[in-house]
């Protein structure tokens, strides 16, 4: 699992996670910067975009996304210009 | 001890100690608000980000790290959801408030690592007549004295607690909202910006608030409107105090709601030195072609200056002799300073 910088920033320097999960709520929920990808009722955040190879997993299906154990899994905000 | 101040910004956190500007620290992140807790030198910082959410964060090493509060949550049966935190504020004993919208308070009894809501705000009986302002229902003012707890929230209006929290009553007569033309003196839902409790007069309360400046003798069961005496607007966000004399106050009006300019084209500051009564304008070393905006959190004291940060970036200090000089510039849109002591 690879994370852009501010989010490895807060997970003590690390950008770059393993993981055995089965799906991708799994491995999200086991990273130390859970909370910030997943809001409080668990629900990944609007502006956050998850990608298993490639592939949006809102696409798929979102956070019940299955993973078979290869795959790479990359965070990232989503595009979002303006005044901030 | 030394003196230094702790400037927020839309992109990170600045510290400004003895003319150098350290920073920015927690690199992304809008800081709403941060305090030096004095009793152990730990920074907080309330930090939001539009991707990532609203959060606490700590540092113990002078802000080389940081940890961030574990989850925030509000309670699923609320229906609401934390959409910013706002203030953080030290109680006098060991714990930390946190104020955040959508208008929830939180207490931290373990230096920051876990925050729990107050119930008594979130399921507050008029909590259905409040409403969110332009910059959210933001639980802005945590202020602390005579035993007694203040919140402000806007817009829903100020509310002192007298039992740790537990309990609140709105304390907003005299205060009005003239958005509401039908009623205009509500129970609750005055947009107060700004509320502080003057650390050395009992019951003395001052406001800024959306519909003119206020100040209360009595705990905040009245108050009293402060303008037409000197006072170009009663809009405007930030006020400070002078903790040496409590008739004493700063404000930096705005043109109004429609247009949240400073007043006249230029940057005033307008110092009171008899309760309100009357209003004078500070203009010495302070720009006089100048259209600039200053957020609810942007001015602070000490004993001996008055700070105010802009969105412009620029700092400017109020020293004794009551001149003003820019002690920063080239900073992020500023959103909050505050004074800490830099062990």
């Amino acid at each position: 699992m690879l994370l852009p910088s501010l989010l490895a920033a807060e997970a003590g320097g690390r950008g770059r996670f393993e993981t055995d999960a089965g799906t991708i709520a799994e491995a999200l929920r086991a990273l130390p910067v859970a909370d910030l990808l997943l809001d409080e009722r668990g629900e990944l955040r609007p502006l956050v975009n998850v990608y298993v190879d490639g592939i949006d997993v809102r696409e798929r299906e979102g956070l019940e996304t299955r993973l078979d154990g290869p795959e790479k899994i990359r965070v990232l905000a989503a595009i979002a210009g303006g005044w901030l | 001890m030394s003196r230094e101040l702790l400037v927020g910004t839309r992109k990170g956190l600045f510290v400004l100690r003895d003319g150098t500007v350290e920073g920015p620290l927690l690199t992304g992140w809008q800081i709403y608000h941060a305090i030096r807790d004095r009793r152990d030198g730990a920074l907080y910082a309330a930090s939001n980000h539009f991707v990532y959410g609203a959060t606490v964060h700590r540092s113990s090493d002078d802000g080389q790290t940081w940890e961030r509060a574990e989850e925030l949550g509000l309670p699923e049966e609320s229906g609401l959801k934390l959409n910013a935190t706002w203030h953080v504020e030290r109680g006098p004993g060991s714990e930390l408030w946190l104020g955040g919208d959508p208008g929830v308070l939180f207490r931290s009894d373990d230096g920051g690592t876990t925050f729990e809501p107050i119930a008594g705000l979130v399921e507050h009986p008029t909590r259905d007549r409040w409403q969110p302002g332009a910059g959210g229902m933001c639980c802005h003012s945590i202020q602390i004295a005579d035993g007694k707890l203040y919140a402000a929230i806007s817009a829903a209006g100020s509310f002192r607690s007298e039992d740790g929290g537990e309990s609140w009553t709105p304390i907003n007569q005299g205060v009005a909202a003239d958005f509401f033309p039908d009623n205009p003196f509500p129970e609750v839902g005055q947009c107060v910006h700004k509320l502080l409790a003057h650390p050395a007069r009992e019951g003395r309360l001052w406001q800024q608030n959306h519909c003119g400046v206020y100040r209360s003798d009595d705990h905040g069961d009245t108050w009293e409107r402060l303008e037409g005496n000197g006072l170009p607007s009663g809009f405007g966000f930030p006020i400070a105090l002078d903790p040496a004399d409590p008739d004493v106050a700063y404000v930096v009006p705005e043109e109004g709601a429609e247009n949240r300019v400073t007043c006249d084209g230029r940057l005033g500051v307008y110092r009171t030195g008899d309760g309100g009564a009357n209003w004078t304008l500070e203009e010495t070393g302070l720009p006089d072609r100048a259209w600039l905006a200053v957020m609810r959190e942007g001015m602070a004291f000490d004993d001996t200056r008055v700070y105010l940060g802009m969105q412009s970036g620029s700092v400017f200090a109020r020293g004794e002799d009551g001149a003003w000089s820019e002690v920063a510039r080239d900073l992020p849109p500023i959103l909050s300073v505050e004074v800490g002591d830099w062990p």
